[in-house]
């Protein structure tokens, strides 16, 4: 035991001293500051000016519908934009002297026709876009509350008429869970603040398992191939010497994953940064526990299951050059069982992710998803976490093995035959 | 409490290729032991199996009466063949790194490493990378490497493959200090002058099979004596006609002849100062070399 802490404090240590890992986790932390901080940003670029537009409003020649649009408007709280009226009869060179002048920065003109009983509307301005984004919904709002006042011709009361401006709402519920309008509501907040969680943690998941695999692999080989290994199984059983360092590696990139929260948590926690959380409909708070302690008792039973395999390919391969190809398949299998959570992510009741999530290989993932974003019986998840388990056991004591074997065979790449023959032969 | 290693009859099977094919030595105390034998004769795999790597099929090997276990290993020192060290990791953290793997203190290590440092007269690299190191002194941490946790049992595989002739004088002089301080060496070698030097006991293995065996003495004197040098200060004629010479060979100084019997040396000084002034007469021994070409050269055809 104190030698598997020798190891792991030496790889973690020769790890972290390095110039590149200290390097990587700084640009990947300004690469999140930047990307975290992007909405708000543009938010700011896009509204340098934040004074609301100053539109002109031309009452001929339908001086009625212009009169109630300025009514209806003048009940919103922001609209947005600034009615400028242009009461009497006033010629576009005028209009467009105003624009110039930029007293105004847009103007609104009626069609004479009213087909259908409604004038065409224009909207007017220097470059000749649409209005911004906000600015047309509520524009467009506030025309259509105007439409439907013109065309009902007082028939309709105020309240009906406001009775059919709102749209139809359809209410989603989940079976079950008739715990009222709030329950829903916040429901909904976690769900998407779930989504979100799920996909970080499998993205996570990919990351460090990549990295920290390849870690692995090229650290053994490069062991090999310096022909310290000599010394090192000569020293400490090679069990141990391995174990050590998948748990450095572990740590290692449990601390990345510190780091990295830490980096996003500082981030989310600007104050400008909460609101435009808080308007896509996520809320923090409502992530549940359920769905990260289960994604770290799958995280590091997945982790050890790659792990060993990559440190088992590592001490097969006696050449640097050659590892890339070597650890190929373990890679391509965390990538399809990646894509298989990503894409099921809006289906976590397909058929694929269930079979998936009883496949050792792609279960840390998409368990994952199933757990996170729908409804998981607790004996689904038993026997998934028994699957992945015992994986775990065989493969770390099949790796064990090709590793005692494999650190003593220098050359080529040895054949699955070979391996069995030289395995054998060292007794293992 | 036995020698501090014993192998008894050890044998190794690879597939259905033979290996080691019962060897049986005994390392003493104090003593280099000299392992040779021609490239593939099976000296790589006996000293793996006597450092644990890998298991006999048959056979045992014992450290100090006892068998290999986790103790066994910090007791036991190990230069390889090809030796090598993290290229890019600091002398002082590695080596105190395979001395702590080997059950010595941090602190221990580190007073253990300057004191090599020291003996080497390179203190310098302590805090140095080994890439930045040149090949020699590379050596020599990988030497240090291998004695730096005070090992009762070295084994040097190839010691001075590769050194220049000031640094294989060096690593010798420790070599011979480890053995009079009391350290156990199995030392394996192609320079026949290095094992005539240092080793005391010898096996020479030929394709598995241990062909010859015992104190290099004993050994030696198990072959006829069959050389003769000579030095005079001038020429020397009819050396060739002697009764049992069977050839002479011209040198820059005098001569070297090879005889059939022992009588015939007497009948070549005899010659020599009728002709000439004898500089240097000498029965020579046969040389580790000549035994070891003749054991395995022999049996190679």
């Amino acid at each position: 035991m104190n030698k598997l802490g020798t190891v792991i404090r030496f790889s973690f240590m020769s790890k972290i001293r390095k110039r590149s890992f200290v390097v990587t986790m700084i640009v990947l932390a300004v690469l999140i500051t930047v990307l975290a901080n992007v909405p708000y940003l543009l938010d700011k670029y896009m509204n340098k000016d934040d004074q609301p537009l100053n539109i002109g409003l031309v009452y001929e020649p339908q001086p009625q519908v212009a009169e109630k649009l300025r009514l209806v408007s003048d009940q919103l709280k922001s609209p947005g934009y600034h009615f400028v009226d242009y009461k009497e009869q006033t010629s576009d060179s005028q209009l467009q002297q105003d624009l110039k002048s930029k007293k105004l920065d847009a103007y609104l003109k009626f069609s004479k026709e009213a087909a259908g009983g409604f004038p065409e509307v224009t909207y007017v301005s220097k470059s000749g876009d649409d209005p911004d984004q906000d600015v047309a919904a509520a524009l467009q709002n506030v025309l259509q509350t105007v439409k439907m006042q013109t065309i009902a011709g007082g028939s309709l009361s105020d309240s009906q008429l406001a009775e059919l401006a709102t749209p139809v709402a359809l209410n989603a519920e989940k079976a079950g869970s008739a715990d009222g309008e709030a329950g829903a509501k916040s429901n909904e907040a976690s769900e998407a603040a779930n989504y979100i969680y799920v996909y970080v943690l499998i993205i996570l998941f990919l990351m460090i398992n990549t990295t920290t695999g390849s870690m692995i692999a090229s650290e053994v080989t490069a062991e090999k191939s310096s022909r310290i290994m000599e010394i090192l199984i000569t020293s400490v059983s090679p069990l141990v010497q391995m174990f050590g360092k998948i748990i450095a590696m572990f740590l290692l990139g449990l601390l990345q994953i510190a780091f990295f929260a830490a980096v996003v948590g500082i981030n989310l926690s600007m104050p400008h940064n909460i609101d435009a959380i808080k308007g896509l409909g996520v809320d923090i708070t409502q992530l549940s526990l359920d769905v990260f302690l289960y994604g770290l008792v799958f995280y590091i039973l997945g982790y050890f299951l790659y792990a060993t395999l990559f440190a088992a390919i590592g001490s097969l391969v006696s050449r640097t050059e050659e590892l890339g190809q070597a650890i190929m398949p373990i890679t391509l299998m965390l990538m399809v069982s990646f894509y298989i959570g990503i894409f099921s992510i809006a289906t976590p009741d397909a058929m694929l992710i269930k079979i998936a999530s009883y496949i050792p290989f792609t279960a840390p993932i998409s368990m994952l998803v199933r757990i996170g974003v729908s409804e998981v019986a607790p004996w689904e998840i038993a026997v998934s976490l028994a699957i992945l388990l015992a994986a775990t056991l065989l493969f770390g004591w099949l790796s064990a093995k090709i590793y005692r074997t494999g650190v003593l065979l220098y050359g080529k790449r040895p054949s699955l035959k070979e391996l069995g023959k030289a395995m054998r032969a060292y007794k293992m | 409490m036995g020698q501090p290693l014993e192998l008894s009859h050890v044998f190794k099977q690879f597939g259905d290729k033979t290996a080691v094919n019962g060897i049986s030595l005994q390392v003493e105390q104090g003593e280099i032991y000299g392992l040779l034998g021609a490239n593939g004769a099976g000296k790589t795999t006996t000293m793996r199996m006597v450092l644990g790597v890998i298991f006999p099929d048959g056979g045992t090997i014992s450290y100090f009466g006892k068998p290999y276990g986790p103790a066994q290993r910090h007791e036991m020192g190990y230069l390889p063949e090809e030796r090598g060290l993290y290229p890019k990791i600091k002398v002082s953290e590695q080596i105190t790194y395979l001395a702590q793997l080997r059950g010595m203190s941090a602190k221990e290590a580190d007073q253990s490493l300057k004191y090599w440092l020291e003996r080497f007269e390179v203190p310098e690299y302590y805090d140095k990378r080994v890439e930045e190191l040149s090949k020699g002194n590379q050596q020599k941490m990988g030497f240090i490497a291998a004695v730096v946790h005070k090992p009762k049992i070295l084994i040097l595989d190839e010691a001075f493959s590769g050194l220049d002739p000031v640094n294989v004088e060096l690593l010798k002089t420790n070599v011979k200090m480890l053995r009079d301080e009391g350290t156990s060496i199995l030392f394996s070698t192609h320079r026949m002058e290095h094992v005539e030097e240092l080793c005391r006991n010898i096996t020479i293995l030929h394709r598995s099979n241990p062909v010859l065996q015992g104190d290099l003495k004993e050994i030696k004197k198990r072959y006829p004596r069959e050389s003769v040098l000579l030095r005079t200060t001038g020429p020397v004629e009819g050396l060739e006609r002697i009764k049992g010479v069977t050839a002479v060979e011209r040198r820059e100084r005098g001569y070297q002849l090879a005889i059939s019997e022992i009588s015939a040396a007497k009948a070549i000084l005899s010659a020599a100062v009728e002709q000439s002034e004898v500089e240097h007469f000498e029965i020579q021994e046969p040389t580790l070399n000549q035994i070891f070409i003749k054991e395995v050269g022999e049996s190679n055809e």
